[in-house]
């Protein structure tokens, strides 16, 4: 039994089972399928095609890559905006035949010709963006009778003109140069097109038009709603894909010179293939520029390995049918089950075995023996505020508390029966502290640390810290800092609960009990801030030590209570001070008496001690079973206990009704009151503490150290 | 002692040197020229890009240098665009930064490969064309004369629809793909000819890209805007049988005259006079068209240009015309046969 025991901490402690939910929660997550067909693709094929892949061979299609990619950036911007664009092709024919009759055949300069084409193919994408974009047509018929209708004109024209226009009559030799010439080994259709990618690229990930078009593409309604030019951004997008498909028109004209009336049939299905492959999501709203290139990538090795493969007559139009055919499948079952898979691998849990629980029973000898002393608290604030996870007090006496909505808001001394919303922070504020010269300094879970000075300024301090090489989760970023305190020195030590998790679901983090959670120190001085402890067990209430050197801290899953040495002697040591709580431990504060104030947010039950050594169990639980009806820890219990500096318990309060108080996650004395509160709770309780010293503050007890 | 056995050692290996050697000189006497002409041969790269395989042309051209390639051991690759001109300039892109020894080019328009041939000999890869002349010439070119080709066509019509004749002397042309040198040296030929003929009218000169339904389709509207008309000029054989089969809709047969032209395939040519699906026939040969590739290939493996592209033989290839009076029992040629025995 220890021996199987011993085996399951050491599968949960070596195996990263986490590392999978993470990986698919990243956005390039999107890249992983196109990569992966692009490498298989390079496989296959390079073995069946000696020299497919060596750098000549590459070379050879750098040209067709630059006309290619042109056009599936137009089919993707267009797609990215919920549309499809149908009409690239013939675009691409018109601008084609357009500048070789202009050129060729009119002998106008080169560099009239260039952007005349490129206007037609605006037109022509005019005329789809305000079919489209305006009166609201469906985009695929739409382009595609553009696409009829163009090459019917095309087709007009060349068997008026396909002799004539082939026949060179001037020189340009700037023609020539974008013909013939190689920049860096590259041909010129090529650098303008990755210059027009990277160009592209900013302008979809940075820029207003760009986000407009991810926003449309995303959900137009909610897109209207938010007061975007929805149906500009949709005709614009088709104006876009018209100038680049004339673009690559264009270049195609420079390196052939002929106007056959194949140009450009079938280019649409190419492209589309194209841009479905590399990952861009045909209901728009998702995909990059990235992606286009990667599918273009693809496609035109795939083509190219077809041609050299000699497959029977229409055998390359099969191949590349079957593998769009493919690839909307993948794309259509990805999007619909990325976010079910993520959500199903995401909780991992990890094997946990606490320590034996204390004694509770009511009558008992046990320090944590139930009573029910909070029963007849005074209610301050009841039905008027929501989730004060952390009531403070101020110099005059002023009470504070942050709620669910955002607010801090203020309840004025001495009956707290006013109130006003003292500043709007935007996340929900946790952990508060006033440090010497009156600024409150407040944790703002899913923001970071910030401070609201007397005049209601807010200052953000700190919503980064060092990045760890290894985490596949950016943990720069602050997802929940949880409590604060602020050491002699100035230097704030905030907690951040989990870096897996949001506030909105703190609780399953529990459900794992891995070390998710780290302490972080932010140093004013220098504007710095570093993770100091990493992997601790939903790290919860920080208190300063009176010694000046030191802090206590809970760890909630971990139903301990440790201290750890920032300066002096012991610097960097940490030291377990109550290790094994009959409840989840939440805030820390300190106590007139010396001691230190403990909330206890809930109680340990055997059976769900019993499920954190059974980490299978949880994961088929999480796997299986409606979250609501998942074994979660027992939250429904009120206890504060008091503890003294070696970690002995000196008291013991509780609401074992649990009507008043449940799920208590700070306390503060003040004046000979215990103020409490309550993430889940509509209301600040307020406790005579019997024998409390009704001259004591928290602020003149910092002071004195301070001293 | 030890002298001894390197000697003998020496002598041995010497002997089987000489044995060695000596096999295939005894089998075939070296004429001075035959074994410098084969080696030559050996280990090089052709590369062939067709409009597309699967007709009788690039079929029997293809035959030819198959054969070749096993005889002589060369390598022979070829890239079927299938059609596609852009698939066939990514062919010949590819080609050139592959460095072949001759690239054979069958360019499916007067102007889309002609810069790609240029730069395929300014890269040192000599180009042979095959059958439809590009603007640029290459290092050979084997193909027939279009212009002569269409004059031909056109006397024969003459003939038939011309003056004294009692027709109405309308006729119609059909093209092929216009970019074209058949269509558009052929065009030049119908006119330049006709100029003598007032009395022939053209009333439809239309495009079927090669395709024999696009044909069939044009030829039944021709057909039926004037029920007298007197013949079509067709450019090549496969898109015209399209023709054919609209004048046999029609009930036409033997009152309208279809003028064709192609590689002379039994099945394409010769069946077709004999049914009487076409009047007249102007085969260039594919299978002697084969036999000239073949030789072209050979000579530049052997002799290859110093600057390919820089002087050019044509190869033009003989014409004759066939009608039921003039039909031998070799007017023709079959591809099985070809493809069996080579050209």
């Amino acid at each position: 039994m220890a021996m199987r025991e011993t085996l399951t901490r050491l599968r949960y402690r070596f195996v990263p089972d986490h590392i999978l939910g993470e990986i698919l929660a990243k956005s390039w997550i999107d890249n992983a399928i196109p990569v992966a067909i692009l490498i298989l693709t390079l496989c296959v094929l390079g073995s069946m095609i000696p020299g497919l892949v060596a750098v000549g061979s590459l070379l050879g299609m750098s040209a067709q890559f630059g006309e290619l990619l042109l056009v599936v950036m137009a089919m993707t911007i267009v797609m990215l905006a919920g549309g499809i664009d149908l009409s690239v092709g013939s675009v691409f024919a018109l601008a084609n035949f357009v500048t070789l009759a202009l050129f060729n055949m009119l002998g106008w300069p080169i560099l009239v010709v260039i952007p005349v084409a490129i206007l037609c193919g605006a037109l022509v994408g005019l005329v789809n963006g305000i079919l489209i974009g305006y009166l609201r047509l469906r985009a695929f018929l739409t382009t595609l009778v553009t696409l009829i209708i163009v090459r019917s004109i095309v087709d007009m024209f060349i068997l008026e003109y396909a002799v004539k226009v082939a026949r060179p009559t001037t020189l340009s030799r700037i023609w020539d140069f974008i013909s013939f010439k190689r920049v860096l080994g590259m041909p010129v259709a090529l650098i303008v097109c990755l210059a027009i990618a990277i160009l592209a690229h900013l302008t979809l990930t940075r820029l207003r038009p760009g986000w407009h078009i991810m926003a449309v593409g995303g959900s137009r309604r909610s897109a209207f709603n938010a007061g975007l030019p929805v149906r500009r951004t949709i005709a614009m997008t088709y104006v876009l894909s018209g100038m680049l498909a004339a673009l690559a028109g264009v270049f195609y004209a420079s390196r052939l010179n002929a106007a056959g009336s194949d140009t450009g049939v079938g280019l649409e299905v190419l492209a589309l293939t194209a841009a479905v492959v590399g990952g861009n999501s045909l209901g728009g709203g998702r995909g990059s520029v990235f992606k286009a290139v990667l599918g273009a990538i693809i496609i035109l090795i795939l083509s190219n390995s077809l041609l050299r493969l000699s497959l029977p007559t229409g055998g390359t139009s099969a191949v590349l049918g079957f593998v769009l055919i493919a690839a909307v499948a993948i794309d259509v079952k990805w999007v619909k089950h990325r976010d079910k898979l993520q959500t199903s691998v995401y909780v991992s849990p990890t094997f946990l075995a606490l320590g034996k629980a204390p004694e509770t029973a009511e009558g008992s000898a046990s320090p944590y023996a139930l009573n029910n002393l909070l029963k007849d608290v005074e209610l301050i604030g009841l039905g008027e505020i929501d989730g004060p996870e952390d009531p403070i007090l101020d110099a005059a006496g002023n009470l504070y508390c942050g709620t669910r909505h955002g607010d801090i808001i203020r309840f004025f001394a001495p009956d707290f029966t006013s109130k006003e919303v003292f500043v709007h922070t935007g996340g929900h504020p946790l952990g508060l502290a006033f440090d010497r010269d009156g600024n409150l300094l407040a944790c703002v879970a899913g923001m970071g640390l910030y401070r609201i000075g007397p005049d209601k300024k807010i200052t953000r301090l700190s919503d980064q810290t060092n990045r760890s090489w290894l985490s596949v989760i950016d943990d720069s970023r602050m997802r929940l800092a949880d409590d604060l305190d602020i050491a002699p020195d100035g230097r704030i030590f905030f907690s951040e609960a989990t870096i897996r998790f949001d506030m909105s679901d703190w609780m399953v983090d529990a459900l794992e009990a891995r070390g998710n959670g780290r302490i972080i120190c932010y140093d004013p001085s220098t504007g710095s801030t570093r993770t100091i402890m990493d992997k601790l067990r939903f790290p919860n209430g920080i208190t300063m030590a009176r010694d000046g050197e030191s802090f206590f801290f809970a760890e909630t899953w971990g139903c301990c209570v440790s201290r750890y040495w920032f300066a002096g002697a012991r610097t960097g040591q940490r030291e377990v001070v109550i290790p094994d709580l009959p409840g989840y431990p939440d805030n820390i504060n300190r106590a007139s008496d010396g001691g230190y104030w403990l909330a206890m947010v809930g109680m340990r039950t055997p059976i769900f001690d019993m499920a954190l050594q059974n980490p299978g169990f949880r994961k088929r639980m999480v796997e299986r079973v409606a979250p609501d009806e998942w074994l979660f820890p027992n939250m429904n219990y009120g206890c504060v206990i008091k503890f003294d500096e070696n970690g002995r318990i000196t008291d013991c309060l509780w609401d074992s009704r649990g009507t008043n108080h449940p799920m208590i996650t700070s306390m503060r004395e003040h004046e000979g009151w215990l103020y409490l509160g309550g993430v889940s709770n509509n209301r600040i309780g307020r406790y005579r503490i019997p024998g409390g010293d009704p001259t004591w503050t928290a602020h003149a007890s910092y002071r004195g150290e301070a001293r | 002692m030890i002298h001894f056995m390197k000697g003998c050692a020496i002598a041995a290996s010497v002997a089987m040197g000489v044995l060695a050697s000596s096999g295939p000189l005894q089998a075939a006497p070296d004429d001075g020229l035959i074994n410098e002409s084969s080696a030559a041969l050996k280990g090089k790269k052709v590369a062939f890009v067709p409009i597309a395989m699967g007709f009788d042309l690039t079929e029997a051209w293809a035959a030819g240098l198959k054969l070749d390639a096993q005889r002589f051991g060369y390598e022979l690759t070829i890239r079927d665009p299938n059609w596609s001109v852009d698939a066939g300039a990514q062919a010949i892109s590819q080609l050139i930064s592959e460095q072949p020894d001759v690239i054979v080019v069958h360019p499916p328009e007067i102007q889309a490969y002609t810069r790609l041939i240029q730069q395929a000999n300014a890269a040192g890869i000599p180009v042979i064309t095959v059958s439809l002349k590009a603007d640029a010439n290459g290092d050979v070119f084997v193909g027939p004369d279009w212009y002569d080709l269409a004059v031909k066509e056109t006397e024969s019509m003459v003939k038939f629809c011309g003056k004294d004749s009692g027709k109405s002397g309308k006729i119609a042309v059909m093209q092929g793909v216009l970019t074209n040198p058949t269509s558009q040296y052929g065009i030049q030929a119908i006119e330049a000819t006709l100029k003598d003929h007032p009395e022939i009218q053209i009333v439809s000169n239309q495009a079927a890209d090669w395709d024999a339904s696009k044909a069939h389709a044009i030829a039944s509207t021709v057909i039926k805007a004037n029920p007298d008309l007197c013949g079509f000029i067709g450019l090549w054989d496969n898109m015209d049988v399209g023709i054919a089969a609209a004048i046999k809709e029609a009930g036409k047969q033997g009152q309208i005259y279809i003028a064709s032209s192609g590689g002379g395939n039994q099945v394409s040519a010769c069946d077709n006079i004999e049914s009487g699906n076409f009047s007249s026939y102007v085969s260039y040969d594919a299978k002697g068209q084969a036999r000239d590739l073949m030789m072209a290939v050979r000579a530049i493996l052997q002799n290859k240009p110093t600057t390919p592209g820089e002087h050019s033989v044509g190869l033009y290839t003989p014409l004759k015309v066939i009608t039921k009076e003039t039909m031998t029992a070799d007017s023709c040629w079959k591809l099985e046969d070809v493809k069996k025995f080579g050209p």
